[in-house]
């Protein structure tokens, strides 16, 4: 990707961050803040996966583990220490990378559906940890009592539109991070793995540090979107990590499109306005979203950015084929 | 002197019409700005009971208020949504009630995981939340966790805990019952509930050994492994804080093993009548705790509110959730027309220390209590099965001295006074 390229996806970026933060004065909607901020926290946890499942080709069941390591992590040391938020999200993120790391070096060895079952077990593992771990946790009453010290740099995140325009720029530097680095030719590496695992290697491209690496990296933008939900309901619910989460972030990837980068957060977006909408409306939630998903699988059979793309006579961005 | 005919217009009249045409608009607006209270529970899932029952108990004094002009003169418009028993979006709901549909005020009929989730919501918003059904102790023991405008209406674990430790102990010493087991749900609640009961058990009766622990988990069909379990230990007693359908499944198949003529058992949740009522062979003798009975207490009050809930329900029995929520409406109309005003820190200022009259206390009265938030005097006691309705008899009420007292220590030994 060209330096041009870089600019003008910054400067978007920063368009959004300044559309976002003005939208307040025009529509006071504290729902509104409120969906941006929760949609902040799953966009970057879905995209995070499909940099696996989209541009790895590394199907993973259990990525919702980072995301809930990133909520726990964080709220537990914002908890338990006296440390500031900018420090306990910095070190959140060692932790989540280590734990990646760990984790990867015994999963990116298998393959396909094991690779899937093994993250899924790992997930699980983490789960119960939470669960069992009561003294520290909070078991399955989740981590109560609230997050101390708000406050990034000077700027106080328990009022709600400090926390929107911070989810906001989360998202937006999120993704434009995730983008250089798949457009790069660590990306190209990526969509080779992806394509021809074989190929690659002959090619002189060690696959699993490559792997790792990708690996390790999607986990750390998993856990920042757990920081982001940690912030938003003031603390840590094994919910939060449990396997449904992970289900979630790949929902919003097929609702979105696999193939193009902005899949997952039109992914996100859709799943978590059916969720709202319909939850208002139904206690039959279950059923309702499984016949619209449905309805997409069978009707668009993509994700509606890939088939929007496709419809406009492009070829999305992930290049899927 | 002038006669007064039907078509004279006095001077007070015309004073009296021109002020009510004057205040027409005001009225008006006042229908027309209903007072909106946002009620979330879990309504979908194996517990919507919890929702079903909470909604079956609210809506009605909603609808006796309304029928009496209302609260401060405005309408309630009760909105009712399903948190799914999943703590983030219980936080996203109570969030959604306030800032989108302008709810006022929370009724939280949570579950106590959803309850923590929307405390700290509170705690950011500031509006008047009362959880209606949570049970775990440190939602309002722990001053950390409290927040300002935040109350409980539903009971408290530790006060079960006391009672239960004071009455099963009584039994204990009488019966000699020394070796006891214990089979509770392996989740946090059971797990706290059943260290709490054997904490005022050995408290009363320090002679009194738990020599097994079984830890089922929650929704197991199957529940032989634990049963057998339990009989080969031979306890002389057994404790369980099973409840709902698990409790059900587990009665019924511990009846094919005999297992309730082989000891002295104890289970606090059997005295709800959804349980009472879905046994198929009722062992009699069981311990139980009144959870919610017609019966305790045995007052004309009580008895009516049973009846006016059970028609509002199409005939299905109330819950120890439907009380709860009953009480949390009363204590919530009570508080606002004390305060004159829905504004958080008023209603909260205003609930803080009131007594209701209430048809579910032995006393007839339930006090918010101050310093932390949390009912007490409500009727709490236990009493042994007997097959049919009444189905729970011989019920001991708690001595609330008692209760107060050692809740009190309870506080100071877990650093929350």
């Amino acid at each position: 990707m060209g330096r041009m390229h870089i600019w003008r996806d910054i400067a978007i970026g920063c368009l959004v961050v300044a559309v976002l933060a003005a939208i307040p004065s025009l529509l006071p909607s504290k729902a509104f803040q409120d969906f941006v901020i929760r949609c902040a926290s799953m966009a970057l946890f879905a995209t995070s996966l499909n940099m696996l499942v989209g541009y790895t080709g590394l199907s993973s069941f259990g990525h919702g583990m980072f995301f809930g390591l990133g909520t726990y992590s964080f709220a537990l040391l914002m908890q338990k220490t006296g440390m500031s938020l900018l420090t306990a999200f910095l070190l959140t993120l060692l932790i989540t990378a280590m734990t990646a790391t760990a984790v990867g070096a015994i999963c990116i060895r298998l393959r396909l559906i094991y690779f899937a079952f093994v993250t899924l077990a790992m997930q699980m593992l983490l789960h119960s940890v939470i669960i069992s771990w009561v003294g520290l946790t909070g078991g399955d009453q989740g981590l109560q009592g609230g997050i101390p010290r708000r406050t990034f740099a000077g700027v106080d995140l328990s009022n709600q539109y400090n926390l929107y325009v911070f989810s906001a720029v989360m998202l937006v530097v999120g993704l434009l991070l995730m983008r250089h680095i798949v457009n790069t030719t660590f990306g190209t590496s990526l969509r080779m793995i992806r394509d021809n695992e074989t190929r690659a290697a002959f090619l002189g491209i060690i696959v699993w540090r490559v792997k790792l690496t990708v690996f390790v990296l999607s986990a750390v933008f998993a856990s920042v979107g757990g920081m982001v939900m940690s912030l938003f309901v003031s603390g840590a619910y094994p919910e939060l990590i449990n396997w449904p989460i992970s289900g979630d972030a790949i929902f919003a990837i097929v609702m979105g499109g696999v193939g193009s980068f902005l899949g997952p957060t039109v992914g996100t977006m859709i799943l978590l306005l059916l969720n709202d909408v319909v939850t208002r409306q139904t206690e039959y939630y279950g059923l309702a979203l499984g016949l619209i998903i449905l309805g997409f699988a069978l009707g668009l059979r993509r994700g509606v950015l890939d088939f929007i793309t496709e419809r406009l006579g492009g070829r999305p961005a992930g290049g899927i084929s | 002197m002038r006669e007064k005919t039907a078509t004279h217009l006095g001077r007070r009249t015309v004073l009296a019409a021109s002020a009510g045409a004057l205040a027409m608009p005001f009225v008006a607006r006042a229908q027309a700005n209903p007072l909106k209270i946002g009620i979330q529970s879990i309504f979908s899932g194996p517990i919507a009971l919890l929702g079903a029952s909470s909604k079956g108990a609210i809506q009605p004094e909603i609808d006796r208020i309304n029928a009496t002009g209302g609260l401060l003169g405005r309408q309630i418009q009760p909105i009712y949504r399903d948190s799914k028993g999943q703590p983030q979006e219980a936080a996203r709901v109570a969030r959604e009630l306030v800032n989108t549909d302008g709810c006022e005020i929370l009724l939280n009929a949570e579950a106590s995981s959803g309850a923590y989730a929307v405390q700290e919501v509170v705690r950011d918003l500031g509006v008047l939340c009362i959880h209606t059904t949570a049970e775990a102790s440190s939602l309002t023991a722990d001053p950390k966790l409290r927040a300002p405008t935040a109350f409980r209406s539903a009971r408290q674990g530790v006060h079960d805990a006391i009672v239960g430790g004071s009455y099963s102990a009584k039994v204990a010493v009488a019966k000699k019952l020394t070796k006891w087991a214990t089979c509770s749900p392996d989740y946090s609640f059971g797990r706290d509930t059943t260290a709490q009961f054997g904490e005022f058990l050995k408290h009363f009766a320090p002679d009194i050994e738990i020599t097994s622990q079984s830890w089922p988990k929650m929704g197991q069909p199957d529940f032989t492994e634990v049963v057998t379990k339990i009989l080969q230990a031979k306890p002389q007693a057994l404790y369980s804080a099973m409840f709902a359908g698990d409790l059900s499944a587990f009665i019924n198949q511990g009846n094919a093993y005999a297992l309730f003529s082989a000891m002295q058992v104890f289970v606090p949740a059997m005295g709800d009548l959804p349980v009472l009522t879905t046994i198929k062979n009722m062992p009699a003798g069981i311990h139980s705790a009144a959870r919610y009975l017609p019966t305790f207490p045995d007052t004309p009050v009580n008895a009516a509110w049973y009846e006016a809930n059970r028609k509002f329900n199409n005939n299905d029995y109330p819950t120890n959730w439907s009380w709860e929520c009953s009480t949390a409406a009363r204590f919530m109309e009570a508080a606002v027309k004390k305060a004159g005003s829905t504004n958080g820190k008023a209603a909260a200022a205003a609930l803080e220390g009131l007594t209701i009259d209430s048809p579910f206390s032995t006393t007839g009265k339930i006090t918010m209590r101050a310093e932390d938030h949390t009912m007490i005097g409500y009727a709490i006691g236990w009493g042994t099965t007997v097959p049919k309705e009444p189905f729970v008899t011989g019920i001991e009420p708690g001595d609330w001295g008692q209760i107060t007292e050692l809740e009190t220590e309870w506080k100071k030994k877990n650093g929350y006074i």
